[in-house]
């Protein structure tokens, strides 16, 4: 019903995606050996087409006059596991299979997208996205020549999505009954592990024929407390792409379980949340998604050609206080938002938004670039084959300071500490805000008690100037963004913030 | 030669059955979709495409596996059915893990109307038309700043739903919607706002004129807006606040799940009297060419009307099949659907005079609200109300409460619902809420 250009960010969503022990039509020799697979371009033969027919269909899509043709292969195996209740309940297991064209002229470009891989209906794809052209003559196609992907930012070791079921299910009930055993007053809880493997292969008219394979994986538990009418519920994640090892090494389903728990019985004893303008702390867990909403977003590039962000006239500028620096890594090894080449197959880099804040780059999609007359940077991403490519973040960063965090939470006499989330939103106005779940009062420079459910409001361009410590710590936050009604998923990371001033919109 | 979609569905049932399910279910969807999206004047995307998905339940002794593919080869789907088969055997026994009783529809299904073919004859250059004149229209008022783009688009396409109870239906459907996002403000003082409408039959769409109005007012009555002191005052919401804001977060607070998980302030709270004495509130999945409605779930419970709160008194939830059983409830068909909160007998000015001090309330921004509690705290933009008069905008605070004090508080019920979205809802006056700005 609604399509106002407001792009949001969630904590919580994700589960449901389908896995596997699927042995499938396309990936049998892959998933012999799937950790030597980056870049090779024997990715599933072309998707059962030859160079000669990708060629072909490319010419198709520049025959009424399109200038860039392209085709977006994508096959993606996921799968979920939930225990709820004391029981495991559901497992689910998904498979998508398709192919999207494009065909860009000037501005504007169209789309088609066929989940039949025929070269019949890949040709009629082709034909509806070429209407965005409507000349006679067309355009030369490049020789196609396969790429090799160097580089491999994923953990393909042990993946999730190609495991049995039975350490899955361990997992799931280790995350289940550590939660239930934190404490007696947690009578509900659900855990479960959603995990995906897609390959895509992208192919287009400047001759580029690039693959990747991308694991990740998400386990989640959520716990609900009760005491007397009193309930909250609190939640616990984590994952990347990573793989199995991960809930061995890195963080186990016990911890995970026990985060859910704690936030449901410190909800308990939490008082309503403080109305009105205050000093404010982000903890470093969570807070990165401040920073996606108030800078990530206003920084796509799209906003910046079409006029529509508030920023797109301040590349240059001192838009932050010169203690904020804020970039784009999509190569930090094996977070949830990493990506080896982006969805237009550019190879990814760290992308510098923010340098001691002046505002120095856009994140760009090949399109935008083309227009701004820009450098590509490998920010095209997509949520499927169903969906053309637009700039999007990867894992948005604030860069560490100096100052220590109990320094920083000592410095304030009167203010609010957040630290869980459940999101954030922001319009092209870059009037913004993120919802906190938990966060305690500050006074005299100590956290007294806990207070729920916040939102806090703020216009980018005001807060960005307003951030006046930062701490030298660092937390990353797992998230699943939405913009133009696609889902990807994304890191957002910062360390220990203090925010001079800013509107907290609780109750008391 | 097109694929006989039903006679699949059934298939794919009687062979999980034989490869040993002790029951199966199939749905199938096979659809397509057109979007033009236009800015300052140009087409910027044209989006056309086809496509078709498959999902399975599969349960074997009460443990219940699902699975869906968008590649509906033969091979696949004997695959899927054989992995989700091999993966019960990894889960618990649910005893509510069932297929629900077989029941008739005691309506004519073709009656609904949920197709028409209008959008499908029409040209893509007539429909690019008619969102570049929607965005025109809009530009030509020298109060609008900027465009966001305008769109038009339509799908239709049919469900397929097959089970080992012996349901087997499909219906067809189709939507169309036409709609424009604006800027209006200064330079660094931007407000953001549009309109979209959407209908089952692309005749069925308000006229451009309307569309563009809505979204001109919507945007332009920002300008300006200012931030207030933070402060307790009663809030009117408008239709559309009331229907996304109010009915939005109560139907999450009414998911069979969420009341089974205990993660609703709405658990066992059937028959207690929660919302003010005029709060009715009904759900009609079968209302005909309606934006909601839809003749069965997705596990085929035919639909039915429901009453879910009556003067005030909540009467029902929506049930699945599974969170009914958990519950030992009957489930009670798709929902929400069509989900109507009755008007009352006031105007929206009568509303806004009886206000001495308040604040309108048009838009919310954020997430921010907890079913487990209740609680709702998110960024609002409104318009400032001062002895019983519109006055200036509001923008960049925040609005707090709880969803069972609004239901409690709410003194007025205005008679303006807007009957065109799936869910609708009037003005209503809740007597306090809290205002956070400076």
């Amino acid at each position: 019903m609604q399509n106002y250009p407001r792009r949001d960010f969630l904590k919580h969503c994700g589960i449901g995606l389908g896995v596997v022990m699927t042995s499938n039509i396309w990936l049998n020799e892959l998933l012999a050996n799937p950790s030597k697979t980056v870049g090779d371009t024997l990715l599933i033969n072309y998707f059962g087409f030859s160079k000669e027919q990708l060629k072909k269909l490319l010419e198709i899509g520049l025959s009424k006059g399109g200038e860039f043709a392209e085709i977006y292969f994508e096959y993606r195996i996921s799968s979920s596991l939930t225990m709820e209740e004391d029981i495991v309940k559901s497992a689910s297991e998904n498979i998508m299979l398709g192919v999207g064209t494009r065909v860009i002229k000037g501005n504007k470009f169209g789309y088609g997208y066929t989940s039949d891989l025929s070269f019949e209906k890949v040709k009629e794809a082709f034909l509806a996205a070429a209407a965005i052209a409507d000349s006679s003559s067309g355009n030369k196609v490049a020789n196609l020549n396969d790429k090799k992907n160097t580089k491999q930012f994923y953990s393909m070791q042990n993946p999730v999505a190609l495991a049995p079921l039975d350490p899955k299910v361990d997992l799931v009930k280790r995350g289940h009954d550590a939660a239930k055993a934190y404490n007696p007053k947690i009578t509900k809880v659900t855990s479960s592990i959603a995990d995906e493997m897609q390959y895509v292969l992208i192919v287009n008219s400047d001759g580029l024929i690039i693959s990747d394979v991308r694991p990740q994986v998400r386990f989640i538990v959520s716990a609900t407390a009760e005491e007397g009418k009193n309930r909250n519920t609190g939640r616990g994640n984590a994952g990347g792409r990573v793989g199995l090892d991960f809930y061995k090494n890195t963080v186990t389903p016990e911890q995970i379980g026990r985060q859910a728990a704690e936030e449901a019985i410190t909800l308990l004893s939490a008082k309503d949340a403080p109305a009105g303008e205050m000093q404010v702390v982000l903890s470093k867990d969570e807070s990165g998604v401040m920073i996606h909403e108030a800078v990530g977003h206003p920084l796509e590039a799209d906003g910046a050609w079409k006029k529509t962000s508030i920023m797109w006239d301040k590349l240059g500028q001192q838009v932050a206080n010169p203690i904020v620096t804020i970039y784009d890594d999509a190569t930090i090894k094996e977070l949830r938002g990493t990506l080896n080449i982006d969805d237009e197959g550019v190879q990814c880099e760290n992308v510098m938004l923010i340098e001691k804040g002046k505002l120095v780059g856009f994140l760009n999609d090949k399109l935008s670039a083309k227009i701004l007359k820009h450098k590509e940077n490998g920010h095209g991403r997509r949520q499927s084959y169903a969906h053309p490519p637009i700039p999007r973040m990867n894992n948005t960063i604030l860069a560490p300071g100096e100052a220590n965090p109990d320094d920083i939470i000592k410095s304030v006499k009167k203010g609010f500490y957040a630290i869980t989330y459940q999101g954030g939103m922001v319009s092209g106005t870059g009037k913004f805000t993120f919802s906190v779940n938990l966060g305690y009062m500050i006074e005299d420079g100590k956290l007294t008690y806990p207070v729920k459910n916040a939102t806090l409001i703020g216009t980018n361009i005001d807060i960005l100037k307003e951030i006046d410590m930062v701490g030298n710590d660092m937390g990353f936050f797992l998230g699943t963004c939405g913009k133009d009604g696609q889902s990807v998923p994304v890191t957002c990371g910062t360390p220990t913030l203090r925010i001079n001033r800013m509107t907290v919109g609780g109750i008391a | 030669m097109k694929t006989d979609y039903k006679k699949l569905a059934e298939q794919v049932v009687e062979k999980a059955l034989k490869k040993g399910a002790t029951e199966a279910q199939c749905s199938i969807y096979d659809g397509v979709r057109f979007s033009v999206d236009v800015r300052e004047g140009e087409v910027e995307q044209l989006i056309s495409a086809g496509s078709t998905s498959l999902s399975l339940k599969i349960i074997v002794d009460n443990k219940v596996s699902t699975a869906s593919t968008s590649d509906l080869s033969l091979k696949t789907i004997d695959e899927l059915i054989e992995n989700s088969i091999r993966k019960t055997k990894y889960l618990s026994k649910d005893e509510y893990a069932l297929l629900p009783e077989l029941e008739k529809f005691d309506f004519n299904l073709d009656k609904l109307n949920l197709y028409d073919d209008t959008a499908e004859k029409v040209s893509p250059q007539k429909k690019t038309a008619l969102a570049i004149e929607l965005e025109k229209m809009c530009l030509a008022n020298s109060r609008v700043k900027r465009s966001t783009g305008a769109g038009f688009s339509n799908s239709y396409g049919t469900t397929y739903l097959a089970n080992s109870k012996g349901f087997s239906s499909s219906y067809k459907s189709s939507y169309s919607s036409l709609g424009v996002g604006l800027q209006a403000g200064d330079d660094d003082n931007l407000y953001e706002d549009g309109y979209f409408d959407s209908a089952r039959s692309l005749n069925d769409l308000l006229p451009i004129e309307t569309i563009a109005d809505k979204a001109i007012t919507r945007t332009t009555r920002m300008i300006g807006a200012k931030k207030i002191p933070t402060q307790t005052v009663p809030v009117i919401l408008e239709p559309e606040m009331s229907t996304q804001l109010l009915l939005g977060f109560l139907v999450e607070c009414l998911s069979g799940s969420n009341i089974y998980m205990k993660r609703s302030f709405l658990a066992d709270k059937i028959g207690e009297k929660i919302a003010s004495n005029n709060f009715n509130l009904i759900d009609d999945p079968l209302i005909p060419g309606a934006r909601g409605s839809v003749p069965f779930d997705r596990d085929g419970v035919p639909g039915r009307k429901k009453i879910i709160f009556e003067n005030g008194v909540l009467k029902s939830y929506f049930l699945d099949n599974y969170s009914a059983r958990k519950l030992s409830l009957k489930p009670n068909g798709p929902g929400p659907t069509n989900l109507r909160l009755l008007p009352g007998e006031y105007s929206q000015d009568q509303i806004i005079t009886s206000v001495d001090k308040g604040l309108l309330l048009c838009s919310t921004i954020g997430q921010g609200t907890v079913p487990t509690t209740g609680d709702i705290s998110k960024g609002a933009y409104g318009i400032w109300i001062e002895k019983g008069k519109l006055t200036y905008p509001v923008s960049e605070v925040t609005i707090s409460g709880n969803l069972a004090d609004m239901l409690k508080n709410i003194t007025m019920i205005g008679n303006d619902p807007n009957l065109r979205t799936a869910f609708s809802a009037p003005t209503l006056l809740i007597s306090e809420m809290t205002i956070s700005g400076k």
